[in-house]
């Protein structure tokens, strides 16, 4: 598995469609597919699937990893969300603590871990 | 010899984790202050100190409480060599700017701090400063808020020039901004 994460519109998506040479229809934008055989799969917006596991009371911390062993040849790109003022709304803060604490375990598992700045890919693991 | 870092990171980076386990493994057999800064109100503060706590647990950390006038930490530590970690830049910014009706100038409150600091690092032999990056939401805050933020910034960038070394902690991974090379004096 392969993590991007950066800001918002900083062109990760398009970045990871050209350095992998993977076609769009294998994009699944804020979900997670089931059923899939071809394991090759970029998960886009992951911060947004994590905020709607949050609103519905699951465990995204768990389901991400349950998922990414049935697909290890995944790329998953997310928003860094965390770095701003903490804001005042319990529910704002919880969405970025845990998103980051997800993203942190997943650098941690992943082979490959990138910050895209300007469409610019900086591996930092 | 007095070293010090400046660890940056955003929410949930993992900073704090990177930052125990940084000074943990240099201080050897020094004695290793936590300096604490948090002025604990609500629900969300009380857990986020336990979590805390018991991240700092068992790492043989003394924990200075010291939410304000940060220089004054080094009076509450015993003589000989010791190291401490403080954390946070941004809750001792928040804390000086707003503890009155009316904030504290941000020249002021940085000044203070980079005084305080400078000071600290004095009576230690390493200095790990934990700091936040505030800066990238995108958003337009009422007035006070931005002052807080451009004071971050000031303080951020006047201690990362003191510091020896800056990390910016990215999903819990160590991004090197500043380091000591090999060769360089490390005595100023």
């Amino acid at each position: 598995m392969r993590l991007v994460i950066g800001g918002y519109a900083q062109g990760k998506l398009r970045y990871v469609l050209q350095k992998y040479d993977i076609n769009k229809d294998r994009v699944w934008d804020g979900e997670l597919p089931d059923g899939e055989t071809d394991t090759v799969v970029v998960i886009h917006h992951l911060h947004n699937w994590i905020k709607r596991r949050i609103a519905d009371g699951g465990c995204p911390e768990k389901e991400i990893l349950q998922w990414i062993a049935r697909y290890p040849d995944s790329v998953i790109i997310s928003d860094e969300i965390g770095n701003g003022i903490v804001p005042v709304e319990a529910a704002e803060r919880e969405y970025r603590e845990r998103t980051g604490r997800i993203l942190v375990e997943l650098a941690a598992k992943a082979e490959e871990v990138e910050r895209v700045i300007c469409g610019i890919g900086q591996k930092i693991k | 010899m007095t070293m010090m870092t400046l660890i940056l990171g955003g929410s949930g980076s993992g900073k704090s984790a990177y930052a125990e386990d940084y000074i943990t493994a240099l201080s050897g057999n020094t004695r290793k202050y936590y300096i604490a800064t948090m002025q604990v109100s609500g629900p969300g503060g009380r857990e986020k100190v336990k979590r805390h706590q018991k991240l700092r647990s068992g790492k043989g950390f003394v924990t200075i409480e010291q939410p304000l006038a940060i220089h004054r930490a080094a009076d509450r530590m015993d003589t000989g060599a010791k190291t401490a970690l403080l954390e946070c830049i941004s809750n001792l910014t928040a804390n000086e700017m707003f503890s009155n009706e009316t904030p504290k100038k941000e020249e002021l409150v940085t000044a203070e701090i980079v005084k305080g600091i400078t000071a600290l690092k004095e009576e230690l032999t390493h200095l790990v400063v934990v700091s936040n990056n505030v800066f990238e939401d995108g958003r337009v805050y009422d007035d006070r808020t931005m002052a807080y933020i451009r004071a971050m910034g000031q303080i951020n960038e006047r201690l990362a020039a003191l510091a020896d070394e800056v990390v910016e902690v990215v999903v819990g991974i160590p991004v090197i901004l500043k380091q000591v090379e090999a060769g360089d004096c490390w005595v100023r």
